[in-house]
């Protein structure tokens, strides 16, 4: 009996009792629009414990990349705060490192040199630094595209030199701008995939945004589930499916249908 | 695949020589034909003599005999210096408008205001402040050749997206090198148009502060030759300045790609 519940609870170490690495607290953010004030965000509130992988779902407009460009530090709160273990996340760092919706590589850089970028101006010598860019490139299967040029490559292939050039500094939390969004049906299964057995090796915290239901319930733990006008937490979702998930079976598609239903309920 | 682009390789080396081929056959014809006067309109055989002189002739051969090396150089120096000083202030002072909001608010109504003056009535201004000589030409030179170099740094800062420079935050990028290593080569392609828009411009200045009655330079020569009847002169003058003008806008390409890997890859 004591043996069994050691297992369950080894199985997921993120819940209960370790502190939590990121606290949103009373999180508001208010933009000037043309005519008045336009509220984007209102009383978030939610914990993410590290190495979970959290999903914040919801319908465009809902302020879920606002929320995530808070958490890079990239925009500051009008009220409330984030703090990353205990203490306020003031600006963008490389501890926590983000991976754009859109194309943000630099494109007179190849492959093997964006990856490169963010290791400039570490200490480290020459040849480690380039062994580093040698494993990153063949965890994200790209060790025979080095060379080419962001141009040069599909959509897919940039998303997962994205992913590289974030992972390669080995950062606590990975925050993730629908970075599959603009993929193929396909490609974005393949690239869940790989987010998972990453996310399986390397054990980052992801904080993922979606508004595709279905990548939600394959990736997350558990979903912070959010509303528009204003954006707001609707509910947190714990997702409890074991790993790796099937993603034809029925569990699979009843927690879908949940979420589904969460969404369209106003 | 392959067969295509060794064609397209052949017709593409010969191509930008069609135009001027052509305009000299034309030119040929229409000496030939003696419609119009020599001292109008040359035949191409005498200024391709009058060329040859002028630029391999010794000085005893005639009155412009020998003068290329010397008048090249004068100008070569006098446009170098211009564009070196134009370039050197209007790159910084473009990026910092195009990014700094304030510096835009605070430069850009006197740069345009300036910039509606046209060159030449700097000239005057000029003779009386630097004297016939190096110090006009390349105060003209220089003066034209900022505005484009400055307006095109600019809105070539202002297009870099933003996400970029964010990406660069997260990666722990600071100001400074942020601009060298992401600002900079994301602008690099307007950034050169501005350098090859100035520096052609610097060409067409250069002659007009040399029209003043400096002893050498290319803009000397052909104002020396419209005093005393030499039209031969004046085409060759034109041509070499067209021929200088096309190499140093090759070479300024060339080098700018030699040096960034940016202006290689994206430009």
């Amino acid at each position: 009996m004591t043996s069994k519940l050691t297992l369950i609870a080894s199985r997921k170490p993120q819940a209960a009792k370790a502190p939590p690495i990121l606290e949103i607290k009373g999180l508001g953010q208010i933009f000037k629009a043309n005519s008045g004030f336009l509220t984007v965000l209102e009383a978030i509130n939610f914990n993410v414990q590290p190495g979970e992988m959290i999903c914040l779902l919801g319908p465009s407009g809902c302020g879920k990349t606002t929320l995530l460009k808070i958490l890079a530090g990239f925009l500051n709160p009008s009220s409330g705060e984030v703090l990353l273990h205990g203490r306020p996340v003031l600006r963008p760092g490389p501890d926590r490192c983000m991976v754009f919706q859109e194309d943000a590589l630099f494109p007179w850089l190849t492959v093997a040199e964006n990856i490169h970028f963010g290791l400039k101006g570490k200490m480290a010598g020459r040849r480690r630094k380039n062994e580093m860019v040698a494993h990153y490139l063949d965890l994200v299967g790209l060790a025979s595209f080095a060379a080419y040029l962001p141009g040069e490559i599909s959509g897919g292939m940039k998303q997962r030199v994205a992913l590289a050039r974030v992972l390669i500094l080995e950062p606590e939390i990975l925050l993730m701008d629908e970075p599959f969004a603009a993929l193929d049906a396909q490609t974005r299964e393949g690239m869940q995939q790989m987010l998972l057995r990453l996310w399986g090796l390397l054990s980052h915290t992801v904080v993922f945004v979606t508004h595709d239901v279905r990548e939600a319930v394959t990736l997350a733990d558990r979903v912070v589930v959010m509303d528009r006008n204003p954006g707001r937490v609707k509910k947190v979702v714990t997702v409890d499916l074991g790993r790796p998930r099937n993603l034809d079976d029925n569990r699979f598609h009843r927690r879908c249908a949940t979420l589904h239903d969460l969404l369209r309920s106003g | 695949m392959i067969k295509q682009r060794k064609f397209d390789y052949g017709l593409s080396r010969m191509l930008p020589w069609i135009i001027p081929a052509a305009f000299v056959c034309l030119w040929y014809l229409v000496a030939e034909m003696r419609v119009l006067p020599a001292y109008f309109l040359p035949h191409p055989g005498d200024i391709l003599g009058a060329g040859v002189t002028y630029i391999f002739g010794s000085a005893g051969d005639g009155m412009y005999a020998g003068r290329f090396l010397m008048d090249a150089k004068a100008s070569l120096v006098r446009v170098a210096i211009g564009f070196a000083v134009a370039a050197a202030l209007a790159i910084p002072l473009g990026v910092m408008s195009g990014r700094l909001p304030l510096v835009e608010r605070l430069l850009d109504t006197s740069i345009n205001g300036l910039r509606a003056v046209p060159g030449i009535s700097w000239l005057p201004l000029a003779l009386v402040w630097f004297g016939i000589g190096l110090k006009t030409t390349v105060f003209l030179v220089g003066l034209a050749a900022f505005f484009p170099i400055y307006l095109n740094a600019a809105s070539g800062v202002r297009q870099v997206s933003p996400v970029l420079l964010q990406a660069g935050a997260m990666m722990g990028v600071r100001r400074l090198r942020g601009t060298f290593a992401i600002l900079l080569p994301s602008a690099m392609s307007y950034i050169i148009s501005g350098l090859r828009l100035g520096l052609g411009i610097s060409w067409a200045y250069l002659v007009l502060g040399e029209l003043t009655g400096v002893a050498n330079g290319l803009g000397a020569v052909i104002m020396d030759a419209r005093m005393v009847g030499r039209i031969d002169i004046i085409i060759v003058g034109i041509i070499i300045i067209a021929v200088i003008g096309r190499v140093s806008d090759q070479l300024l390409d060339a080098s700018l790609k030699f040096c960034f890997k940016s202006a290689r890859r994206t430009a």
